[in-house]
């Protein structure tokens, strides 16, 4: 597929999207938040510095989810009362997903439109999608930390948002992100670290 | 421990089958040597200890 | 690859850096994962995503009051995976005011994330957490959950509290906090749900022998004896219980076999009969020899049948069988005495006018009995029939076998029961009909 490539307004350097739905992108080298509009980038903001970060997962890195491959190649990172965590943007063949990274505990989801959603829920709550029961196991406080790399939408300098984990009977996950006033779902399931067959990971010292 | 319980099962029903087919029995008798044919003639001179002699030699 | 990235993330190292608190050096094994560490000097539990390291509790211990049987830092391999022990902690719960405590050892690997071990008197359990939900049933009292096909029966609920912590955790700890825990079981394998506020949260523990803890982690000497059964402890038993005796019925069937193989087989012939009188007031030689009789096939049983009319009299036969061309006899006595009468109570009797006996193991060969008599002097005369027949089948020995089949499937099926019942002893369910129960909070 052709990688569109265009240069930084802000300091020239080059910016390549390895995915063509990619709309905001952030410049390695200067790490302003840019924007892609039908013309140009756009610059909307900046990323304050990264927190440390011991995910094994990396920008580039390469694995399988059900038989499609994919390569991450973004993230956004939020911290919450325990610490952070990262939503890696996953770019496949014909679409994209997330894959949640919270201290090695693996959620791949994708986004689920056309719901109707409730505006706020408690711990216990049971919901019906797709067939599948889930109950609520977490509400989380949460604030957005940062962005790197390709997402497919604008996302930056967000307020204080509320994410809802739910889980149901068969292993099967589900995100609802109250970030936006309208919130979205994300359904998914857990995934074992070995079944994504992780390519192209950090390395950690000590470790093998 | 099956294993065992198995083993320990065949061994008895083995002992069981030997015992019916050789003709055991609850009841334990005296086996006695060297009954003189005169016996017969003289069930009188019947004694339920007989060692060597094939003759009655002492006693009353 | 992104091309020209200037700034690719930096290998994480293991973080070394000074308690805020008294100064020691600490190390973060877990990298930036860790959301509490502990001073092993002075005790302050610190904010391990704070780069200030902020002091959130202290708590006052003897740094040695309850060394981790893992030390920190060590590694072992569990499913081909690598783990560093990194943090570790105590819990406490309390059963009619006797405080239970165990340990809980953090493991962790940079890529398969945290794992953990629990102890608890020398019992060991593989933990992690799960990834779907359990069903919850409750049907006639009894709470169980289900989790993919297999059903965990429950065991305990209790408030666990935290009283001693070292190294770092994946989440906030404080010593003194609390948290509601319940286990159902289903051994080798336990659910554990801890509730605290606004969070559930699931995790299944697989029971690890000692001996597998310490080989895992190359540990030196002795791990500690096991005490007692523990809650998901696998029965040395169970699955032995159900196998024996479907064995058993096995053999119960291969014996009634063989009743019906040798009652039907057997020759069980009469070889000879006689009529005889005992007049006991005569006082010439009592004894007599019969007629010879021929016993043929294979060694077998011959049986003696003697039937009398004696009617509150006794009567002693001294027998033998004596083989004519071996010159050897089978030598024995009986005794039969039959006495009847009224009183108060009705009619009563006692002995038999008949008796019966197997002489074991004959040989074929030529025969014939040797009879005498004895009975008081001067008490009439005494009929009796002599029967004596060949091969015949002794029940007595099925039912020996039988028994000797069932003692040790039924010694097995009671130490099984025994071990569930220490098991359950210590459950909130306890078998024991006595006044101390083990919980409140069914």
């Amino acid at each position: 597929m052709t990688q569109p490539t265009a240069n930084c307004p802000n300091c020239g350097a080059p910016i390549v999207f390895r995915w063509s739905s990619s709309v905001q992108t952030v410049c390695t080298y200067c790490k302003s938040i840019l924007v892609r509009t039908d013309v140009d980038l756009k610059k909307v903001g900046q990323v304050a510095d990264l927190p440390p970060n011991s995910s094994p997962i990396q920008i580039g890195t390469e694995g399988i989810y059900n038989h499609h491959p994919f390569v991450a190649v973004g993230r956004i990172i939020y911290e919450y009362d325990q610490g952070t965590w990262n939503e890696w943007h996953l770019v496949m063949n014909d679409g994209s997903a997330w894959l949640s990274d919270a201290q090695d505990n693996y959620v791949v989801t994708f986004a689920a439109p056309g719901r109707t959603l409730p505006p706020s829920t408690k711990v216990g709550q049971r919901y019906i999608w797709d067939n599948e029961t889930y109950a609520v196991t977490t509400i989380t406080n949460a604030h957005y930390r940062g962005v790197e790399g390709e997402l497919p939408f604008q996302y930056w300098d967000k307020e204080d948002v509320v994410f809802v984990d739910l889980m149901s009977e068969q292993g099967k996950f589900a995100t609802l992100d109250y970030s936006d006033e309208t919130p979205a779902l994300y359904l998914g399931e857990s995934v074992e670290f070995d079944d994504l067959k992780l390519k192209n990971l950090r390395s950690f010292e000590g470790w093998q | 421990m099956r294993t065992f319980y198995l083993l320990y099962g065949v061994i008895t029903l083995g002992i069981l089958g030997m015992a019916e087919y050789r003709g055991w029995s609850l009841y334990s008798v005296n086996e006695v040597k060297n009954v003189p044919r005169s016996v017969r003639d003289n069930p009188g001179s019947y004694r339920s200890v007989y060692s060597v002699y094939h003759h009655y030699t002492g006693g009353k | 690859m992104s091309t020209g990235s200037p700034n690719p993330p930096a290998t994480p190292h293991v973080k070394a850096m000074n308690c805020p608190g008294c100064g020691a050096a600490l190390t973060l094994r877990s990298f930036t994962q860790a959301v509490t560490v502990v001073c092993e000097s002075c005790h302050s539990i610190l904010d391990a995503q704070d780069p200030q390291l902020k002091i959130l509790q202290q708590f006052k211990k003897a740094t040695d009051e309850d060394p981790p049987l893992i030390p920190l830092g060590t590694r072992g391999k569990i499913r081909g995976t690598p783990y560093e022990a990194v943090g570790f902690q105590r819990r406490t719960i309390h059963v009619d005011g006797i405080p239970y405590s165990w340990h809980e050892y953090v493991l962790f690997n940079p890529y398969k994330g945290f794992r953990y071990l629990t102890e608890y008197n020398g019992h060991w359990n593989d933990v992690s957490t799960l990834r779907a939900l359990p069903t919850l049933n409750s049907f006639a009292g009894a709470v169980s959950v289900s989790y993919f096909g297999e059903t965990y029966r429950h065991f305990q609920t209790a408030q666990a509290s935290t009283t001693y912590v070292l190294g770092e955790f994946p989440w906030q700890v404080r010593v003194g906090e609390t948290n509601d825990v319940t286990d159902y079981v289903s051994p080798p394998r336990v659910l554990s749900s801890e509730q605290s506020g606004k969070e559930v949260s699931w995790s299944m523990g697989e029971y690890v022998s000692c001996r597998d803890i310490w080989k895992t982690f190359a540990l030196t000497g002795d791990p500690p004896v096991p005490i007692g059964v523990y809650e998901n402890q696998p029965s040395p038993f169970s699955s032995d219980t159900k196998t024996i005796w479907t064995i058993f019925a096995a053999f119960a069937i291969l014996v009634l076999m063989m009743i019906i193989g040798f009652a039907s087989f057997a020759r069980d012939e009469q070889i000879f009969h006689g009529d005889y009188v005992f007049d006991t007031n005569s006082r010439g030689e009592a004894s007599f020899v019969t007629d010879p009789f021929e016993l043929k096939g294979r060694t077998s049983t011959l049986e003696l049948k003697t039937t009398t009319n004696l009617g509150n009299n006794w009567i002693y036969l001294n027998y033998a069988l004596i083989n004519q061309d071996t010159e050897k006899a089978y030598d024995f006595g009986r005794e039969i005495s039959y006495y009847y009468g009224y009183d108060s109570d009705g009619s009563w009797t006692e002995g038999s006018r008949n008796d019966s006996v197997a002489i074991p193991t004959v040989p074929p060969g030529t025969y014939y009995l040797r009879v005498e008599p004895e009975s008081d002097f001067g008490h009439g005369m005494i009929h009796y029939e002599i029967t004596a027949k060949r091969d015949v089948p002794q029940f007595g020995f099925f039912g020996i076998a039988l028994l000797a089949l069932v003692v040790p499937a039924a010694l097995i099926t009671w130490r099984s029961m025994n071990f569930e019942h220490l098991r359950w002893a210590e459950s909130d369910h306890a078998p024991m009909a006595t006044s101390d129960d083990g919980g409140d909070d069914d």
